[in-house]
């Protein structure tokens, strides 16, 4: 299988997915969605293939979406100047929603191993994968209110709480690894030389155990998650998204604006200054 | 003989939000007073001598001070906080008994709707004040009881000091809060804290520990601390935090959010008609024969599990 953003190669049961764009920090462009998707697709129906790791190549996991502009049509809310209909945006919310849900139910279990940064749609990756292991140089977190924009999934609620789910999200906060194992984020934090021994210690335990219990076993718990509502949560998301790419263009004269620093002073710029705004306040770990 | 109607003006059960319906223009804030700090609006809980117990006045104002919070297109962020002693000591059992605050007194003989109403409007108070458009942080020292602890399980976000002291105590009754669903998934922190504990009293340490609020931090320090992150989330744009609180709270919603605070004002109602042994702390009764403070006397040495007590 030859991909331009993504590598794929197997080993004992275990498919590892490697996010490959080191030079933009495995930043996630259209391409490598679909890339994730297709290769997904692929290997869901080979019963041989036990469990599934996701990594990044480099210096980290993912710093999330691809800001550039170019080649995110998808994993970015339109172009405010652009004519954006209501039914385009539920479309696009839709699909960007499907996408990670289908991470999230996937009929293997999937492990995310997880360094450096892990951000924004990086970090929703790691959420929505069953088992999230990260060396204890990860940061976690999610900028996009600092952007206008607001989280790109769910989970959150159902994961660390209420409280938890607020401070992180209003803030933007970004955490380290031993923070978001206590907050049941992640699973485990790891010292960052054993991470990839111990993602695969944790793939090859899944690995033994029979593939058919184990699809059992993870449909039981999401259909209990089901039950508590992340169904809906799903389709709540797709909405409030809408509403919220609707009103992008409305973030105030006095307030920090994202895309016009991008526009004006480029990429790198306009994600320091995103990043100067609240490390005022909240230094990254 | 007196009934609830002579005492209470009927009222049907709210239609708007109740900040909503609470005029502030020309209003002299007393009971809580309001300021404004560039982003910032700072609404005080202002009856040190009383521990800030709420009462309809104290009410009233803050929820005139949420309205006018949410009037300022300046404020972006709302701190709730105590002047004083502490945070608050929750309803003023002392109001009189026309007030929404304290229990209804059963001799007024309220019909259920009357119960309904009241309930109803009492507790969603709370429920508007966690609706609220805007961020909100308690900013909570010394005692945060009762009803002063669903405040702050209301707000976003609570900063405590570390010495804060936390719990419900009842009207000599069981307590229902809301503040468990802001329990996060923690596995070992439920049971080892809440568990087997009917009346919880935890201190702002053990509250952070059990991930019901956000930080503590020295009471030296708390002001400060609460301003940081103020500030932190005056940065954000104002409509984004919008649509991440609606978001969040409809996340919310969906798990259950909109029972918990339907089957917390029910259960307002069921209370009402406990009936208590003899051996059993009635508020009402405890009131009529020993006063207020030794209602209060009373209730302690029944709920503090210790032998020297000796209870006759």
């Amino acid at each position: 299988m030859n991909y331009q953003t993504i590598l794929y190669e197997e080993a004992d049961r275990i498919g590892t997915i490697t996010l490959n764009r080191p030079h933009k920090m495995n930043a996630i462009n259209d391409l490598m969605l679909e890339e994730l998707d297709d290769v997904l697709r692929a290997k869901e129906t080979d019963i041989d293939l036990k469990a599934i790791v996701i990594r990044g190549a480099g210096r980290c996991f993912s710093v999330g979406q691809d800001l550039s502009g170019e080649g995110n049509a998808e994993v970015m809310p339109p172009d405010s100047k652009a004519d954006i209909s209501a039914k385009g945006l539920i479309e696009a919310g839709t699909r960007w929603n499907r996408r990670l849900e289908y991470i999230f139910n996937y009929l293997k279990p999937i492990v995310a191993e997880v360094h450096g940064y892990c951000l924004g749609l990086g970090c929703y990756l790691a959420m929505a994968c069953d088992i999230t292991v990260a060396g204890e140089d990860a940061v976690f977190g999610d900028p996009s209110l600092r952007m206008g924009l607001i989280t790109g999934i769910p989970l959150w609620t159902w994961f660390i709480g209420t409280k938890k789910t607020k401070e992180l999200l209003y803030l933007g906060r970004y955490i380290d690894a031993s923070e978001a194992e206590e907050i049941c984020l992640i699973n485990r934090a790891v010292p960052s030389d054993i991470l990839g021994e111990e993602v695969q210690r944790y793939a090859s335990a899944l690995a033994i155990s029979p593939g058919d219990g184990m699809v059992v076993v993870k449909e039981s718990i999401n259909a209990q998650m089901e039950a508590r509502g992340v169904g809906a949560g799903w389709r709540f998301l797709t909405q409030m998204q809408t509403i919220n790419w609707m009103q992008q263009k409305q973030i105030l004269a006095n307030e920090f604006n994202f895309w016009e620093v991008r526009d004006k002073k480029g990429l790198k710029t306009a994600i320091k200054e995103r990043d100067d705004t609240i490390e005022k306040f909240f230094p990254k770990p | 003989m007196k009934t609830f109607r002579d005492v209470v003006k009927w009222k049907s059960q709210y239609q708007k939000r109740q900040w909503e319906a609470t005029p502030y223009e020309g209003r002299e804030f007393s009971a809580a007073l309001y300021e404004k700090d560039g982003p910032i609006a700072r609404i005080t809980l202002n009856r040190p001598e009383k521990r800030n117990a709420l009462n309809d006045a104290m009410f009233s104002d803050l929820m005139a001070g949420l309205h006018k919070a949410n009037d300022d297109s300046d404020v972006k962020v709302v701190i709730i906080r105590g002047a004083g002693p502490n945070f608050s000591s929750g309803h003023d059992l002392s109001s009189p008994e026309g007030e929404e605050s304290p229990p209804v007194h059963p001799s007024l003989a309220p019909s259920v709707r009357d119960f309904y109403n009241i309930e109803k409007r009492r507790c969603n108070k709370h429920e508007d004040i966690f609706n609220f458009p805007k961020p909100t942080i308690a900013q909570v020292h010394g005692y945060c009881i009762g009803a002063g602890m669903e405040m702050q399980a209301a707000c976003d976000i609570t900063i405590a000091a570390e010495d804060a002291q936390f719990g419900l105590r009842g009207f000599g009754i069981a307590p229902i809060g809301v503040y468990g669903h802001n329990l996060g998934p923690w596995p070992g922190a439920s049971p080892k804290l809440l568990g087997g504990n009917f009346l919880p009293e935890l201190s702002g340490k053990e509250m952070e520990m059990a991930g019901t609020i956000n930080k503590t931090v020295s009471i030296l320090k708390l002001e400060e601390e609460v301003n940081k992150w103020a500030q932190a989330i005056a940065s954000q744009p104002t409509d984004a935090l919008a649509v991440a609180k609606e978001f969040i709270n409809g996340m919310l919603d969906i798990t259950g959010y909109g029972a918990m605070w339907r089957t917390h004002y029910e259960g307002h109602v069921m209370i009402q008609w406990v009936r208590f042994r003899k051996d059993e702390v009635s508020f009402y009764r405890s009131k009529k024969d020993r006063g207020l403070k030794g209602f209060l006397q009373e209730r302690a040495m029944h709920s503090t599990p210790k032998k020297e007590h000796g209870r006759e």
